[in-house]
């Protein structure tokens, strides 16, 4: 980190690989779209390196680099269009083989893709805290200190919206 | 088969609240009434159809996503044109001179804006540090967007960031601000309000 800090590229290199795999899966469902993930976690990284050598390292550098994908999504508002999430695997209903169990598999595919659908109706206040822990595995006290929030508003929120996902997945169903 | 209420606060033939239920299901609380819900056919229906609903939420969830094969390295092209690019301010001293990089340059001013109460958010707009800090010799311009809380003064608080900034790349850097350009692009509630 210090190295990095100081301008090692190859310091710096090695924290992209660490975490980018955690970032794209943030971006990803805030976005609801691979190339627009892409952009953003790239948008991140370079941000990141641009303001490292103010990084006090207060938070941990995961923290810190998710509120900056976090804002970098705030900031875009690409998130709030209503776009149509592409399908991320080859398993989309309508390339379904007519196989035994081709319908069940649609059926899990359409499924999933509803759930993408429904997590972009939600406003960032909301998408933000359930992404963070449902999608990505943070605890509340991490969603919290990557928000700038409390744990416990980081709590309230992330329950809020996974009520709000419910309901809509049960409206469309 | 759906039941349009059941994921708002429905109460069920046998009073239990199909909220308790749907926190069950999607945050994983402990039942309110174990022994209940183990043999009431309201309750266990209810938790059957909630567990359906909610589980291509957890098979999203559970998906091996990775980033693009291509990613670090278009990262790290781009670290290396700004690297390259080799931007910096140069202090001439008795015995040398000092070179200050932009990012550096930049990173104060930063956190010199973000110091700032009511500013929640003061982040470089583009992709490349020299976008934000231009640097000739001992002379910085700065542009800095700001995302302000709601209800604040809105150029009062502007002016304040370029007090800030200046003060503090003086005192940190030696270097002059001749510019600040502050660009407002969001307003917030303040942090902490649920």
């Amino acid at each position: 980190m210090d190295l990095a800090r100081r301008g090692d590229e190859d310091a710096f290199a090695a924290l992209v690989r660490t975490h980018q795999d955690q970032l794209y899966r943030v971006a990803l469902r805030m976005t609801g779209n691979p190339s627009d993930a892409q952009d953003v976690v790239q948008e991140t990284f370079l941000q990141a390196w641009q303001h490292l050598p103010g990084f006090r390292g207060e938070s941990g550098f995961s923290t810190w680099v998710t509120r900056i994908l976090i804002n970098r999504c705030h900031n875009a508002r690409r998130a709030q269009d209503p776009v149509v999430p592409l399908s991320e695997q080859d398993e989309s209903a309508a390339g379904m083989p007519r196989s035994p169990g081709a319908e069940t598999l649609a059926m899990t595919a359409q499924s999933r893709d509803a759930v993408r659908r429904a997590l972009l109706e939600l406003p960032l206040e909301q998408r933000a805290p359930l992404v963070l822990t449902t999608f990505a595995g943070y605890t509340h006290a991490e969603t919290g200190r990557i928000l700038g929030i409390s744990e416990g508003t980081a709590k309230v929120r992330a329950h809020r919206a996974r009520r709000a996902l419910a309901t809509l997945l049960e409206d469309w169903r | 088969m759906s039941n349009p209420a059941t994921t708002r606060d429905e109460r069920l033939p046998c009073g239990a609240h199909s909220a308790d239920l749907l926190a069950q299901v999607v945050d994983g609380a402990a039942p309110r009434d174990p022994e209940h819900q183990a043999h009431c056919p309201h309750c266990r229906a209810t938790l059957a159809y909630l567990t359906e609903l909610w589980a291509p939420v957890l098979d999203v969830a559970a998906e091996d996503v990775r980033a693009p094969a291509g990613l670090l390295q278009a990262v790290m092209s781009e670290v290396r044109v700004l690297a390259r690019a080799g931007w910096s301010a140069v202090l001439r001293e008795e015995g040398g001179q000092t070179r200050i990089a932009a990012r550096v340059v930049g990173a104060v001013a930063r956190l010199a804006a973000e110091s700032v109460p009511s500013v929640s958010l003061a982040l470089g707009g583009g992709r490349i540090a020299t976008t934000d800090v231009g640097l000739a010799g001992d002379r910085v311009v700065v542009d800095v967007q700001i995302a302000v809380d709601f209800g604040v003064s809105v150029h009062r608080v502007a002016q304040q960031v370029r007090d800030r900034i200046a003060a503090h790349l003086h005192a940190q850097t030696g270097l002059t601000t001749t510019e600040v350009n502050v660009v407002v692009v969001d307003v917030r509630l303040p942090p902490g309000t649920a």
